[in-house]
């Protein structure tokens, strides 16, 4: 493990002795590279970082390293190692590399809230982070690497809200990390094939599962080695899912193309769920039927993490089959902000590979932009390496796309759309009838406090989104998006003290969008 | 409210046995796992939101603060995020 800089009984005194924290600390103690995220993206660019003489920060607020995918159960249970899912035979080793690197400081614990900028600085940025213990503190460094990753995409229906109802990636975390499974039936639905694997994980464990529907048809690993044709790396993956299905049906799991979940139901817990038959655009067709479940997964695919982008003001572009917004960049993975660089799922959700070999990438450019050697061999390698995993990710984005319009319509009008203010869908319709002229999320956050709770929006914008744009028959991306203000996830009140004195905007970038909501510091 | 009947512990090796408190009842937990997962298999109740309705976790990976808790004094903790620790406090409530 690389030197790591806190001990949580050192409350307000964190890393003072290798960091700027708050004021006047100066150049000395500064970071070349701040990396917020560790998974294949950020472990992968702090190390090409640090071997291209880089000093390198990364603050991930997990407790180690692998990011999402490659979730290391805790340390504290011996003997249990990860295993990385079939066609990942890289991550052990990446991960390896990473934790025994000396060269390297780890934040483990800590989120990163926001970026500011200081006189006292110039040429760099403070990034604010926040312990649940520690409180907040402020690391200086020369330019800042995003790989934030994804999140399971939220789509809003009756009974989302209950308790037994968990995304994809959670029940896998739990299962895989924190060796806890379920207990009673189990049904899946969803469209991502990210289902398939967990359904696997969960049957092997001893878990009933009883179905798992899929919006889509269920492409037979055929079409996808069709669709695929010259990504011969990805068969291993393929071959993994086809092993999958035949494994469920043999396990009396029923596995249905064409539904969704309508609805959950239970008193305090669920109960049953509704499936029902869509069409190709995945609106429903038929009666509902219900099946009896004590927990329900969804897995609909991915948004990108770009909350921190959006606060530092970072221009985003709407791209659906690449996960929502997604953040812009140039062909070296620079951000519209200057010295803030992205790689992985906020350029658009593609998978590890992609994220690995975009953390490469961006770390050269940011060797190169300050001024450090970097072989033309290594950066053509390194871009040679996006390009065989954007070839398998563009087929699996838009294989997988989720029918946006036809999810949207799954929220009834006493559907919560926003969980953490308890907004209702039918608040919005009237808020969208009354005020025909409000064509912009940001206005119906104003309104109707949607996306103004703990999350910050993060689980009702793609909901409020596609209302919107339904109700004024415009695409989805012309909606915009809800802007992002530091903390971009809230901490206590109190906690923010010592950032007082900063600047909260970059000196020469556009200022924030349109917002100013309040959102922020929440009180308990 | 406990309910018996949502998570269990699978692998036997796991970190020390220690116990958290949470809204005043003892809840067994390892080291190593999270306040969320600890007190998923002891059915603790979370959060309820503003109308007094159960909410639970959704994500486990601190995005949507639906875990989120009074630890330790500290509100709007990711019980999701939080390793257990002998004697941690945690108390739910309805949200504002
Ligand atoms: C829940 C989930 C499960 C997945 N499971 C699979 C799978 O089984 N198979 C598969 O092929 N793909 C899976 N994916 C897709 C997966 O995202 C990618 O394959 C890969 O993990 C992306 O790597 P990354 O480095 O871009 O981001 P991630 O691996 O998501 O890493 C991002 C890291 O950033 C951290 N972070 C984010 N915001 C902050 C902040 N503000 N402060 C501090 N830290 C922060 C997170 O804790 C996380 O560790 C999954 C995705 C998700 C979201
Ligand atoms: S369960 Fe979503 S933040 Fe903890």
């Amino acid at each position: 493990m690389g030197r790591t800089g806190t001990d949580h009984n050192a409350i307000g005194q964190a890393g003072t002795e290798h960091n700027v924290v708050g004021h006047g600390t100066g150049q000395a103690g500064m970071f070349d590279l701040a990396v917020v995220g560790a998974g294949p993206a950020g472990m992968a660019a702090a190390l090409t970082a640090a071997d291209h003489g880089l000093k390198v920060v990364v603050v991930d607020e997990q407790q180690r390293a692998g990011g999402q995918i490659f979730r290391q159960p805790p340390e504290e249970f011996t003997g249990s190692v990860l295993r990385p899912t079939a066609g990942y035979g890289w991550a052990t080793g990446l991960i390896r590399r990473f934790e025994a690197d000396e060269r390297l400081t780890t934040e483990f614990g800590w989120s990163a809230i926001g970026v500011l900028y200081d006189d006292a600085l110039p040429g760099g940025l403070c990034l604010a982070v926040n312990h649940p213990q520690d409180g907040t503190r402020v690391i200086g460094a020369r330019r800042l690497l995003i790989a934030t990753g994804a999140y399971d995409l939220p789509v809003a229906f009756p009974g989302w809200t209950l308790p037994g109802v968990m995304t994809a990636g959670a029940v896998q975390t739990l299962v895989k990390a924190q060796k806890i499974a379920p207990v009673g039936d189990v049904v899946l639905a969803g469209a991502h094939p990210l289902l398939l694997l967990v359904a696997d994980l969960l049957v092997r464990e001893g878990v009933r599962v009883s179905e798992v529907a899929f919006a889509q048809n269920i492409p037979k690993p055929a079409d996808l080695l069709h669709a695929l044709g010259a990504v011969p790396g990805h068969v291993r993956m393929l071959a993994e899912t086809g092993g999958i299905l035949a494994r469920l049906v043999r396990n009396g799991v029923r596995v249905s193309s064409r539904t969704v979940v309508t609805a959950a139901r239970g008193e305090e817990h669920v109960a049953r769920v509704e499936l029902a038959r869509v069409d190709r655009r995945w609106k429903v067709t038929g009666t509902p039927r219900a099946v009896d479940a004590s927990h329900l997964v969804l897995g609909y695919g991915f948004s990108a993490s770009t909350e921190l982008a959006r606060q530092i003001g970072c221009d985003l572009v709407y791209d659906s089959p690449k996960g929502g917004w997604v953040v812009s960049h140039d062909d070296r993975l620079r951000t519209s902000v200057p010295g803030v660089f992205v790689a992985g799922e906020p350029t658009g959700v593609a998978g590890a590979d992609q994220s690995r070999a975009e953390g490469e990438l961006a770390a050269l450019a940011i060797a190169a932009d300050l001024g450090r050697d970097v072989s033309a061999t290594a950066l053509a390698e390194a871009e040679r390496g996006i390009r065989t995993a954007t070839r398998f990710s563009t087929v699996v984005q838009r294989m997988f796309e989720p029918a946006r319009e036809a999810l949207g319509d799954l929220a009834g009008r006493d559907t919560t759309v926003c969980r953490c203010e308890t907004v209702t869908r039918g608040t919005l319709d009237d808020f969208l009838e009354a005020s025909p002229f409000v064509s912009d999320v940001n206005a119906v956050k104003l309104s109707c406090r949607t996306g103004m709770g703990p999350c910050q929006g993060r689980y009702c914008e793609g909901s409020v989104g596609t209302i919107l744009a339904s109700a004024r028959e415009q695409p989805i991306g012309l909606g915009g998006r809800f802007s992002a203000h530091l903390p971009i996830k809230p901490v206590p009140v109190g906690d923010l003290r010592t950032l007082d004195s900063f600047l909260d905007a970059p000196p020469d970038a556009p200022p924030d969008g349109p917002g100013g909501d309040g959102s922020g510091a929440v009180d308990g | 409210m406990t309910r018996d009947d949502t998570w269990r512990r699978t692998a036997r090796r796991r970190g020390a046995a220690v116990t958290v408190v949470v809204d005043d009842e003892p809840v067994p937990a390892c080291t190593g796992e999270t306040v969320a997962a600890a007190m998923l298999t002891a059915g603790a109740a979370f959060e309820q939101d503003s109308g007094g309705t159960p909410r639970a976790p959704l994500c486990t990976m601190g995005t949507c603060f639906e875990c989120a808790a009074t630890v330790d004094g500290r509100p709007l903790t990711r019980t999701c995020l939080v390793p257990v620790r002998d004697g941690m406090v945690v108390e739910t409530s309805r949200r504002l």
